[in-house]
């Protein structure tokens, strides 16, 4: 069977995942926020599926640093139990926050989270997942659309608003995925955006605030985790990587009009400067 | 424009030096937290590429302070505006609190502070207009039993901060004292608001916001700065009503809001 990494792994939407994929017998590589809730996740699983194989690691996803310790850790283990190549990459670790704040790096939380610490993971583990002719998939959502990039100003310390700021995160994601497929399709990997729907899970509620008050109301008319975990396992699972980029009840789906070559590439650039890396391209390599 | 700043590391000195290096200013940062200063010059360098150099430095420990002053000479570098961030604060009654901890806030709050302000003015930029920023509090305006030391130590800096720009008035310098309510700063400070409820949100500050404004009003040659209209008529209120009325008042608010919050526990309060 085959590996994959998944972030937010122990809660909501990462955690049905994980329990569905390792169910299948892949091999799961589950990144989680901390210790304490990784070890908690691993039991709920293995008291249902006492025989899959998931190894944890706990890292702030927020800050850089500790995605390229993570990531540091993921690929000596892909060295040494492995066998060099990671079949799927999901980014899905994600938060809401009522209030401007910012990471050890000094970037916008839920931009730094939602979107760049996925740019930066699937940086450091590319040649694995090129090994495999892997798939990378972020979770967007509906909200992406409606928005635009604020080039001027991505972290928003002008008239910040936690929904736009949130919004702005999950349009990056899809524009990622554009831009890995922009760059990557040709080498045979593929990049998805999916959008969950509505789900009832608890990530407006680890911050106080606005964002806290409206999420309590808000995630009741949510469905079960487990709805969105099927698009995930669909798009791991086709022998034949699915084609679309945005997909919604395992459903290829029309994303915003925002999502073009040209913002992907904008984007890419951007990131690549904040994150102090390059992705080698045909030309570079 | 060269920038000093303490407490860089943190929420608010992170967020003040954002603000900074959108305006296209220099940076000498300082901090204990070195790994976190790495990480903040960084941030800057790449989001504005301005020019950003750090020195870790305990401002309590005069000999650290000698070091820090060491590397800004061999460079000679000299300075344009100082944003004194660095501070302390521990909640609880003064008898619950160990002796040593509650002598080190006034020792970072107020003797470091003044500490790292004489050495920068002596360092500024000749013929050029100075800026320093202190960091005070709305608690300044109130005595707060429970945050006894800390409100005290604050009020230190107001009282000052308004005396020394006094003094410089006719030296081309500005001084403000920024007295914000609360802000998130930290993953912990979420907790601290959502635990006083209607006034914890009510009170808060919108962190940018008061980067932004602090910067402003410091350059325009404002005194001081209370963020939020709500903030400014407590403070006002402060000046009216009977100190020891004030202090009983505030006593009741915060044990409950402290029984709320200590109760809580939670991985994310790392
Ligand atoms: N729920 C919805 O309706 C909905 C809709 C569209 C999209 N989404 C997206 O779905 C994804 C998963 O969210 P969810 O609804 O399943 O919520 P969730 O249960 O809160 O899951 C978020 C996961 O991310 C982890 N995480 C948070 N901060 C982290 C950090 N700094 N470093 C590393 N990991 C961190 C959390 O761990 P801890 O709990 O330990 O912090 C948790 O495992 C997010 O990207 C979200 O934006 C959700």
């Amino acid at each position: 069977m085959n590996t994959i990494v998944v972030t937010g792994a122990t809660s909501g939407i990462g955690l049905e995942s994980v329990r569905l994929l390792a169910g299948e017998g892949h091999h799961i590589l589950a990144v989680g926020h901390c210790q304490a809730n990784c070890e908690k996740a691993d039991r709920d699983i293995k008291a249902g599926l006492p025989d899959t194989k998931i190894e944890w690691y706990a890292a702030d996803l927020m800050q850089q640093r500790e995605v390229l310790r993570v990531a540091g850790e993921i690929k000596t283990w892909l060295d040494t139990h492995g066998d060099g190549r990671l079949y799927a990459l999901i980014n899905n670790a994600g938060c809401a926050r009522s209030w401007y704040m910012t990471t050890e790096d000094g970037y916008e939380q839920q931009f730094a989270l939602n979107y760049l610490s996925g740019f930066l993971l699937t940086h450091e583990l590319l040649p694995y997942l090129i090994a495999a002719k892997g798939r990378v998939i972020m979770t967007s959502s509906q909200s992406h659309k409606g928005i635009k990039v604020h080039w001027n100003d991505v972290m928003l310390s002008r008239h910040y608003n936690p929904l736009t700021a949130y919004k702005q995160s999950k349009l990056c994601d899809v524009l990622f995925a554009q831009g890995l497929n922009d760059l990557y399709r040709a080498k045979g990997l593929h990049a998805y955006a999916v959008d969950p729907g509505l789900v009832n899970t608890d990530i407006g509620n680890k911050t106080a605030g606005i964002v806290d008050l409206v999420w309590k109301m808000r995630k009741r008319h949510g469905v079960s985790p487990t709805v969105p975990a099927k698009t995930y396992h669909y798009l791991c699972n086709q022998a034949s990587a699915p084609t679309a980029l945005y997909y919604y009840l395992c459903k290829a789906q029309k994303h915003s009009r925002e999502v073009t070559k040209e913002n992907a590439a904008r984007l890419f650039a951007l990131s690549e400067r904040l994150c102090g890396v390059r992705y080698e391209t045909e030309a570079a390599s | 424009m060269n920038v000093v700043i303490t407490g860089a590391a943190g929420g608010l000195g992170r967020a003040m030096a954002n603000e900074c290096g959108r305006r296209g200013y220099n940076m000498f940062l300082t901090d204990v937290n070195g790994n976190g200063l790495l990480s903040i010059q960084r941030g800057l360098e790449r989001q504005f590429g301005v020019t950003v150099a750090t020195k870790a430095c305990d401002l309590t420990d005069p000999d650290s302070v000698d070091e820090m002053l060491a590397v800004i000479d061999q460079n000679g570098i000299r300075f344009d505006m100082l944003l004194n961030i660095a501070g302390l604060d521990f909640e609880g009654g003064f008898m619950e609190r160990e002796r040593e901890r509650v002598v080190k806030i006034v020792t970072l709050n107020d003797a470091a502070t003044l500490r790292i302000t004489h050495a920068i003015l002596e360092r500024r930029r000749q013929g050029g207009h100075f800026i320093a920023v202190f960091v005070s509090s709305l608690a300044s305006m109130f005595p707060m039993p429970l945050k006894a030391t800390y409100a005290a130590s604050k009020r230190f800096l107001l009282d000052f901060a308004t005396s020394l720009r006094q003094e410089l008035k006719d030296q081309d310098a500005n001084v403000l004292a920024l007295c914000p309510g609360g802000m998130v700063t930290r993953d912990d400070t979420i907790e601290a608001i959502a635990a006083q409820g209607f006034w914890g949100d009510v009170t808060t500050n919108p962190l940018e916001l008061v980067a932004r404004k602090t910067l402003d009003r410091a350059l325009s040659g404002k005194a001081i700065y209370v963020p939020g209209g709500l903030n400014r008529v407590l403070s006002f209120a402060g000046k009216l009503i009977p100190r020891s009325l004030v202090a009983a008042v505030i006593h009741w608010r915060w044990n409950q809001t402290q029984e709320k919050w200590l109760k809580k526990e939670n991985c994310m309060a790392r």
